[in-house]
């Protein structure tokens, strides 16, 4: 006979974090300090993430980060307005979505509150660490704003064990014409003090960021993948700064609080699971609905993307090292042997790809990672499709019912009636 | 010598290269013209390059979403297929996300005796050059080690003395289309330039040099028909150059990765070969995937003027984002110059024959 789950009838609501407030307040101040950049003399330094954002803290500019606010415009629900208009302009609706949002950002003006969107930048940095989309989008955007555009060149090997001296030269060597072009443009120097500074802050973070990762390992895990997804824009945007430092010592003693005091986000932890890759930024929503199954996401690589430590006596060398062993870029096997070691660490019962339309340079590995992950240690997955931004084409009833045979998969392999 | 006895060895390529394996040699393959294929050759390795088709995806899509390119996709449907077993090793330059991506998907699936991962740096400045003459090195030691057998300084100019010859030959063909009535049509020159891509130079050269005399006489059937030119990536459907021959124009010129940005840039033989082979393959005109995107519209709005173009077919594969980050660009500045453009998006995989002659045949109405 069939065993249905029993789901409460109210949606699940977690508990809210204390530090979401001070997160409010950061957001706030961000984007006000973006609004006053130009009367202020700060330079607006549009970025790609795996951009060595620590460039522009040490150059006192204001880093924008264009994928960051298409997840706003998601949000929002005026992404697919936006979108549409990316392709009026010709560019492609199989494109990324975060590029093709900041099309219609850039060529309407219009941003995701109902107002004008980012000031427009005084420089584009780009590199193509994080994949190849990066620069293209780069390059299209320059020939609007027709501003100076600087690429950090990344070139390195997919198994990261033949990563060499040299690929680490090649790379220290692009951050300092970087930097050498960023003196150029904004006319200033770059001091050595101040680098200093920001490389010892974006270390703090991410070792702050490590140790909250770490302790998602706990049962119940502590916090949700939403609290996770949200409480990373301080990592993406403001790393480097001491307000970021700061505000992940809050959330760090929150969530220890609630591992020593063993409060769960779920009330009653049946299953840990792996989300893999993009939050659906139109429907974050969707990863509370694992939780009326009893499920918490317990760990992930994309937010850990964001972290990386590094070593003020060395910045550049650091710098090199940091983001040129992104795990992201490791082929399928190298990601599926990172997998494998956070499975063991953290207990996780499955795993759920979001195949992300737009995103080919993440989604085409993963029905190989699948693979390996179950012939090696018999992990079940489960693999659906939708847009990180674009709302177009995703059906939420069809998303529902896969995670629920999924999850009654899962129920009847963990706990099988006797 | 025709160009059907091109387009058979093509369609005979497994039959050939199994033959060459019978005979001793190895074979690898490998993927876009990124690959420094001298190299391989020099090191007395054979290198082919991975083709896919048009047929429906049955293995494939266990492995790779259906949102990456049709090239990708029925390439490794083949290799699953098992029309690939001949081969000793591939490998991967890594140009774009697909490649990269493609790279250890192949590695877990498809057992071979030797994989490579290339890296290569997206700038073309002289330390991106000095950068990627050590990755060169590195490759060819890796096949150094692999066949046992040094590659000498002077094999490797005997293999770029080679590839060069072929450019050099290929480009008396594309020549020929300067002509008003070029002697042969584009599709039969894709087929041409198509075995090229899959068999050892030397004899891709002596079927060459057989061919290009006879065709200094010939007088084609191309005349007054509408010239068009076209840029995009790569293809497999040789069909859908024979449904623009149909509608009344020819392609007289292009820039795809299996055409004239395969084989036009030649390497320097007078420069030390690694350097050489570096600057060959970092300067010449790229694909998008590489961060000179000026470099390549100016150099297709010269070819446009040149060849006399008087449209051109942007035909991208569908999913090729870098293509595709670029093409309302490319679009705009061919329409500055007045040449009218039809977009295509592209997909060997199921493709639409009827639809595409529609499309062609209105743009050709518009263009004659």
């Amino acid at each position: 006979m069939e065993t249905k789950q029993e789901k409460p009838a109210v949606p699940f609501k977690p508990p809210r974090l204390a530090a979401s407030a001070a997160l409010g307040t950061l957001n706030e101040i961000y984007y006000r300090d973006l609004a006053n950049a130009k009367q202020q003399g700060r330079p607006v330094v549009w970025i790609t993430s795996m951009t060595p954002i620590e460039l522009v803290y040490a150059f006192d500019g204001i880093p924008f980060f264009p994928e960051n606010y298409a997840a706003l415009c998601s949000s929002r629900k005026v992404a697919e307005d936006l979108c549409k208009a990316g392709e009026a302009r010709g560019y492609s609706q199989d494109l990324c979505a975060y590029a093709l949002c900041t099309f219609g950002v850039m060529f309407e003006k219009r941003g995701a509150l109902g107002d004008e969107g980012p000031p427009a930048p005084d420089i584009l940095l780009a590199t193509e660490g994080a994949c190849m989309t990066h620069p293209k989008w780069w390059e299209a955007m320059q020939r609007h704003y027709k501003c100076p555009m600087i690429i950090i060149d990344a070139a390195y090997t997919v198994d990261s064990d033949t990563l060499s001296p040299r690929h680490r030269e090649y790379y220290a060597s692009e951050l300092k014409e970087a930097v050498r072009l960023m003196e150029k443009y904004t006319n200033k120097k770059l001091g050595a003090a101040k680098l200093h500074e920001v490389v010892i802050n974006s270390d703090q973070a991410s070792a702050l960021w490590d140790e909250i990762d770490d302790m998602r390992a706990a049962a119940p895990t502590p916090i949700s993948q939403i609290d996770v997804f949200t409480c990373l824009f301080p990592l993406v945007t403001l790393k480097g700064t001491k307000e970021a430092v700061e505000f992940y010592k809050q959330l760090r003693d929150e969530v220890k609080m609630r591992v020593d005091n063993k409060v769960g986000f779920v009330p009653d932890e049946k299953f840990r699971l792996i989300w893999d890759m993009f939050p659906i930024y139109h429907n974050m929503r969707l990863l509370n609905y694992f939780a009326e199954f009893g499920a918490a996401f317990v760990t992930d690589l994309y937010g850990n993307a964001f972290s990386g430590r590094l070593n003020a006596d060395d910045p550049y060398g650091s710098l090199a090292d940091r983001y040129l062993s992104f795990f992201m870029r490791a082929a399928s096997c190298g990601k599926a042997e990172l997998y494998k070691k956070r499975i063991k660490k953290y207990h996780v019962d499955g795993i759920v790809f979001h195949s992300n339309r737009c995103c080919r340079c993440f989604t085409a590995e993963q029905p190989d990672i699948g693979c390996i992950l179950r012939d090696e240690l018999g992990l079940p997955s489960l693999m659906f499709e939708g847009n990180m931004v674009d709302p177009r084409g995703y059906n939420d009833a069809q998303v529902r019912a896969k995670i629920e045979s999924f999850m009654e998969m899962l129920e009847a392999r963990k706990y099988p009636k006797k | 010598m025709k160009h059907s006895e091109f387009a058979e060895a093509y369609r005979n390529r497994h039959k050939l290269a199994e033959g060459w394996k019978r005979s001793g040699k190895k074979v690898f393959g490998h993927f876009c013209n990124f690959t420094p294929e001298e190299i391989i050759y020099a090191a007395g390795i054979i290198p082919v390059r991975i083709r896919g088709g048009s047929e429906n995806i049955e293995l494939a899509d266990a492995h790779l979403p259906s949102i990456c390119c049709s090239y990708m996709r029925s390439a490794l449907e083949q290799a699953l297929k098992g029309r690939y077993n001949y081969l000793d090793g591939a490998v991967f330059p890594k140009s774009c996300d697909m490649t990269r991506a493609l790279y250890s998907i192949w590695k877990r699936n498809i057992k071979l005796s030797y994989y490579w991962n290339l890296p290569i740096p997206g700038k073309s400045t002289d330390a991106a050059v000095d950068f990627y003459i050590g990755e060169l090195r590195l490759f060819q030691e890796s096949l150094e080690k692999y066949t046992g057998k040094k590659i000498s300084d002077d094999s490797l100019r005997q293999a770029i003395k080679l590839y060069n010859q072929n450019r050099a030959l290929v480009r008396e063909l594309y020549n020929l289309s300067l002509r008003d009535n070029p002697p042969l049509p584009g599709s039969e020159i894709f087929e041409v330039l198509r075995a090229g891509l899959v068999m050892p130079k030397e004899e891709h050269n002596a079927m060459l040099r057989k061919l290009l005399p006879a065709l200094s006489t010939v007088k084609g059937s191309q005349d007054g028909k509408v010239r068009l030119m076209i840029a995009g990536n790569t293809f497999e459907t040789v069909e859908l150059l024979q449904a623009i021959e149909e509608s009344g124009a020819n392609i007289v010129v292009d820039d795809v990765d299996i055409g004239s940005r395969y084989y036009f840039a030649s390497v320097n033989e007078n420069e030390e070969p690694l350097r050489a082979l570096a600057e060959r393959y970092l300067r010449k005109v790229l694909c998008p995937c590489k961060h000179n995107a000026q470099h390549r519209v100016y150099h297709i709005l010269k070819l446009a003027k040149d060849y006399r173009v008087q449209g051109v077919i942007l035909l991208t594969q569908k999913y090729c984002d870098t293509h595709l980050y670029d093409r309302p660009w490319l679009e705009g500045k061919l329409k500055e110059e007045g040449l009218p453009v039809l977009v295509v998006d592209h997909s060997d995989i199921g493709w639409a024959g009827g639809k595409f002659k529609t499309m062609v045949q209105a743009f050709i109405e518009m263009v004659g």
